[in-house]
């Protein structure tokens, strides 16, 4: 039975999902809400359980407890009610090696009543010159833009893009987001996952941050960053001489953070810090190199909440 | 149902676009049957036979025709170095020459005349059929001549202990084993699709996994009877093969076996993880079948301890059957259990797929 997901109910509705493989928890007890016509992201390292939390929903894993309402169908008991309606982008692109790029996406046309026009998608995803050329010749890219093409063959209400950027060059890249907008702004919802930071930020209405199965924190980007740095930080290259607890009596400062070569200082009060970074290197009879200030990130949320640092 | 003919359609492109599938299901049994064809089906039946005719008298004219009227002998021209030289890069089995004077000396009655003969001992067969159709021949041409009548005449009747021609033998067999390798091979596209996670984003869609394998199971059958079509063709076209029995019945066996064999090709796809194990273990499955169920040779020939392993093996119904149907060949085992095993074995292969096979 489907029921159609109104105003005031939110596209997904996750509550309690459970996932284990053998002993591990992949996926330990994730509730989250996504309201309709916005972008909603999974943010997290590789392994964070993103993908399963991802699978789970698009009804092709069955969890080991929680429930799921997805387009106000549950999504564990009839997703086939649900797949009509969703449009997927696995994280690998899953495309029939020796068949052409319009030949695919003409063959998941064929799974659906309507849906868009081949030569629309083609356009959209900026394949036109790939158009004959059979997808195992196809570059990383390519293969990751025919992957989202597919995913928009029925027109659907709730499209699912798990990293679909990855292996993208930068303008591709930027290209993807701007298809992304213009599914927002045509009212769809999207649920994406991504470790890129900037992409979350551009992106996405609202946030999750997953690490080991679980949501860390959840919200909008200024949300995120304000719920726990009130500060800013000034920022410059690792030294030696300058202990820990050297930093973090200097005036202003509230924590201190080593990121690879670089120190952050989060601090209410920049020019204080500033004054004392500069005596202390006056002291060491050394310069600092690259002295900056800057707003918290999502980065340095990911790094509060998990202490490691959010690369690929 | 567009879906399932796209599907099908999509199959069966990325089926002509690999030429290692296109090799083994097309190509390499009709290697077989051309190979097979021209070894066994050569001219194994006409023999010929060097005469060297140096008198060119009525009586040697005489003679040369009582050779030539002989079923399966036909007579080379030439002169006698000639004949000898061809009879020694094996163009003719052996050389008749009949000496000047023949005639004369025939007529005369006095002393009688030589005819020279060539045989080859190192073929033994040759040699021994030669002796003897001089023989007969010349017995012939001496009883004509001294106006008695034979006493005792050979009366030949012939019993074919083995009713098919080896190449009648081997076209339905071939057919079998390419069909057996059409199911089988359903396996490696089948775990590459699901290695790749194609089954999983297919997942995705409304398409049903009915619809999936019956596009496989379509674009299979599509395979089995441009097979069937080729391997016929070729072995009636080429080597006289004559296809008797009722289309209907060749029809049924060729469905039937196609589909237990796509049953195992599914059965295999259950178990292999990786497109390597899935062409490791199609391999392990394929050859044993192609040798002992009977494909090259009768398993009647085989030692017993074979042929209780033949007994057990699909292809020896689905080939005895088809041998059956085709070219009235003797059974090895009565057609309805020849039906009836295919049957057993596309039910269990299909019950332990569906209990198996992984979707991603």
């Amino acid at each position: 039975m489907t029921t159609v997901a109104t105003a005031a109910e939110p596209v997904i509705r996750v509550t309690g999902l459970q996932k284990r493989y053998g002993g591990t928890h992949a996926v330990d007890g994730v509730s989250f809400e996504v309201r309709p016509g916005t972008v909603f992201g999974l943010l997290g390292p590789n392994g964070a359980g993103k993908t399963t939390t991802v699978e789970v929903l698009e009804g092709l894993r069955t969890p080991d407890a929680g429930e799921v309402r997805v387009l106000g169908v549950d999504a564990v008991h009839h997703p086939d009610d649900l797949k009509p309606r969703i449009g997927v982008s696995l994280q690998t692109a899953a495309l029939y090696p020796k068949l052409t790029v319009v030949e695919v996406i003409d063959l998941f046309r064929s799974f659906y009543q309507g849906g868009r026009p081949t030569a629309e998608l083609v356009e959209l995803m900026d394949l036109g010159e790939k158009r004959t050329t059979r997808t195992q010749d196809l570059s990383g890219g390519q293969r990751q833009r025919l992957s989202v093409a597919l995913a928009l063959v029925n027109d659907p209400e709730l499209v699912f893009l798990d990293e679909p950027t990855t292996g993208m060059d930068p303008a591709a890249r930027r290209a993807l987001w701007e298809v992304v907008l213009n599914l927002k702004a045509e009212g769809r919802t999207v649920l994406l996952t991504t470790h890129y930071m900037e992409e979350a930020e551009v992106l996405c209405d609202r946030i999750a941050i997953m690490d080991h199965g679980r949501i860390l924190e959840e919200g909008t980007v200024d949300e995120l960053v304000s719920r726990r740095f009130k500060e800013r930080a000034v920022r410059f290259d690792a030294t030696a001489g300058l202990a820990g607890e050297r930093l973090a009596a200097m005036p202003g400062v509230t924590s201190v953070k080593r990121e690879d070569d670089e120190v952050l200082l989060y601090t209410r009060d920049v020019p204080a810090t500033i004054g004392a970074v500069l005596d202390a290197f006056e002291a060491l009879g050394r310069e600092p190199a690259n002295l900056g200030v800057r707003r918290a990130t999502l980065e340095d949320v990911f790094l509060d909440l998990t202490g490691r640092a959010l690369r690929d | 149902m567009r879906a399932l003919l796209q599907l099908t359609v999509a199959n069966v492109r990325s089926f002509t676009r690999d030429r290692a599938a296109l090799f083994w299901t097309l190509a390499f049994p009709l290697i077989f049957v051309i190979l097979f064809g021209s070894i066994f089906s050569g001219g194994n039946n006409q023999r010929s036979i060097g005469f060297a005719d140096l008198d060119a008298s009525p009586a040697s004219a005489q003679l040369k025709a009582a050779f030539g009227s002989i079923d399966g002998v036909k007579l080379v021209d030439g002169t006698e170095d000639d004949l000898v030289a061809k009879m020694k890069k094996g163009e003719v089995s052996s050389v008749i020459v009949v000496p000047k004077g023949y005639g004369e000396t025939i007529a005369a009655k006095s002393a009688p005349a030589a005819v020279k003969v060539f045989t080859d001992p190192s073929q033994a067969a040759a040699d021994g059929a030669t002796r003897q159709l001089v023989g007969y021949v010349l017995s012939a041409v001496n009883q004509a001549a001294t106006g008695q009548p034979p006493a005792v005449e050979p009366a030949f009747q012939t019993i074919q202990t083995n009713d098919l021609s080896f190449i009648s033998y081997l076209v339905p067999s071939i057919l079998g084993m390419s069909l057996m390798q059409v199911g089988v091979f359903a396996a490696i596209p089948l775990v590459a699709d699901r290695q790749k996670l194609i089954l999983k984003r297919l997942q995705a869609t409304p398409l049903r996994r009915w619809q999936l394998v019956g596009s496989n199971v379509l674009m299979r059958l599509l395979i089995a009877l441009l097979q069937t079509a080729i391997i016929v063709g070729v072995g009636s076209a080429f080597y006289h093969v004559q296809i008797s029995g009722s289309w209907l019945l060749i029809g049924a066996l060729i469905l039937l076996g196609s589909l237990s064999f796509i049953a195992l090709g599914y059965v295999i796809a259950s178990f292999a993880s990786t497109e390597d194990a899935a062409n490791g273990m199609t391999s392990a499955v394929q050859f044993p079948l192609m040798f002992l169920s009977g494909t090259f040779f009768p398993i009647d020939a085989m030692p017993d301890a074979l042929k209780t392993v033949a007994r057990a093996l699909p292809l020896t119904y689905l080939g005895d059957g088809l041998r059956q149907v085709m070219v009235e060949g003797t059974p090895f085992a009565p057609l309805w259990l020849c039906f009836a095993f295919l049957a057993v074995w596309l039910v269990v292969c299909f019950g332990i797929a569906a209990r198996f096979f992984r979707w991603q």
